[in-house]
């Protein structure tokens, strides 16, 4: 194995990493509002990871600002949804656990 | 080794989707586990090589067909019935039946799938030669325009016919009673639109003309495109009117028109139906077919026969 192929495996493994934790914490997180925190944080630095590892693996321009344009592309996503949930809970939802757990 | 693992885990998951999918007991559960299964499904078809197929399961399969579910949803469960939880509909007796004999039919064209002896092919190989002469990268494209015309005319057709048949169900009330909530007044929907409508525009465009040299085409196109109608139908800037206007209804019917005016148009000239002229109907078809596309599933997703500046319009 070359040094790329190792960072690659590094970034990418951190990457699942993250997403394993924001998962979990999508699931085991009481209300909207943690499992939002869970799902923003992680995934955005997870997305990033595995964009990054990808990126190095292949090393062309072309692909490595594909890549970027992905990521960039899936915060705004990530961020405007997680917005609107966030908004649509705070003003029409109870937050107490048992309610949220049924709008899952 | 690990390509093995990763197949195992999409069959395995696809088989677990479906089964969630149909067997859930709130309906809305059961929607997005057909949503993740249209997404899975697309990762299958990506890791059997057909390109093509995945981008048009993720995008009609897992998308737009899920954005017309949950809307259904929430027009005709949703407002009903005051308790959250869908009752249990009771299992028919011919369930178990069905699932026993539908179970044996996969496993039986299965196992003669895999103990047929395969007779080369030739047709592959003998269009491929034909379409040295023909400027189309992508033969997938070119065996859909050049030589399978006739199917992909009906599809059109038939999409046209199902639009034409949700109108009817729908009634004249259609269109009224909106189907999305009042757009939140928050300034980041206004952003997400301001990039995310011209890029999508934008991927249309090139899956089009990407379609004939590389996986792409109309309904991939239109099938983007009409994300961006959804987006736009969902941020009230958009809202559907129960007639449509005089470009609608020509965007509706162009790819089918046209289609048809130019496969007509070799038989005056003593060519078989559908014969193409040339690269330049290739593409004035796709075109016309990715637009036809993108209005029709934009007006069954907004439940209206055509569409109108929205509120926020």
């Amino acid at each position: 194995m070359t040094l790329t192929d190792d960072v690659t495996l590094a970034l990418l493994l951190a990457g699942c990493g993250f997403y394993l934790a924001g998962t979990v914490g999508l699931l085991r997180f009481p209300d909207v509002f943690c499992r939002l925190h869970a799902l923003t944080k992680a995934d955005n630095l997870g997305l990033f990871l595995v964009c990054s590892g990808l990126a190095v693996h292949s090393g062309e321009a072309r692909v490595v600002s594909l890549l970027l344009l992905i990521w960039l592309v899936g915060l705004l996503a990530a961020t405007v949804s997680a917005h609107l949930i966030a908004r649509h809970a705070h003003q029409h939802l109870a937050t107490s656990p048992e309610d949220s757990n049924e709008q899952r | 080794m690990t390509l093995f693992l990763l197949d195992g885990l999409i069959v395995v998951g696809l088989v677990t989707l479906a089964y969630q999918a149909v067997s859930s007991r709130s309906l809305f559960r059961g929607i997005i586990h057909f949503v993740v299964f249209g997404l899975t499904m697309a990762l299958a078809w990506a890791r059997v090589g057909a390109p093509d197929l995945a981008m048009a399961e993720a995008a009609i399969g897992a998308g737009l067909t899920g954005a017309l579910m949950l809307v259904a949803y929430r027009r005709l469960v949703e407002g009903r019935s005051d308790s959250p939880a869908d009752p249990a509909p009771a299992q028919s007796r011919l369930a178990l039946p069905i699932a026993i004999g539908s179970g044996l039919l996969v496993g039986v064209i299965g196992l003669s799938a895999l103990f047929s002896e395969v007779e080369p092919a030739q047709a592959g190989q003998a269009v491929l030669s034909e379409l040295q002469q023909v400027d189309l990268g992508n033969p997938i494209t070119a065996v859909l325009l050049l030589y399978r015309g006739l199917d992909t005319l009906l599809e059109v057709a038939v999409l046209l016919t199902a639009f034409l048949a949700a109108r009817a169900v729908a009634g004249a009330d259609g269109g009224e009673g909106s189907a999305t909530t009042p757009a939140p007044e928050t300034p980041m929907v206004g952003a997400l639109l301001a990039v995310v409508i011209p890029l999508t525009v934008l991927v249309a465009i090139h899956l089009l003309r990407a379609g004939s040299y590389e996986p792409g085409g109309a309904f991939q196109g239109g099938a983007v495109l009409a994300g961006a109608g959804v987006l736009l139908i969902l941020s009230g800037r958009i809202a559907a009117t129960p007639v449509a206007g005089p470009l609608i209804r020509m965007g509706l019917l162009a790819g089918l028109v046209s289609f048809m005016l130019i496969g007509l148009v070799p038989l005056l000239k003593g060519s078989p139906l559908l014969a193409l002229p040339g690269l330049w109907a290739v593409y004035f078809i796709e075109t016309a077919m990715m637009l036809s596309i993108a209005i029709t599933l934009i007006l069954l997703f907004a439940g209206g026969g055509g569409l109108k500046r929205g509120r926020n319009g």
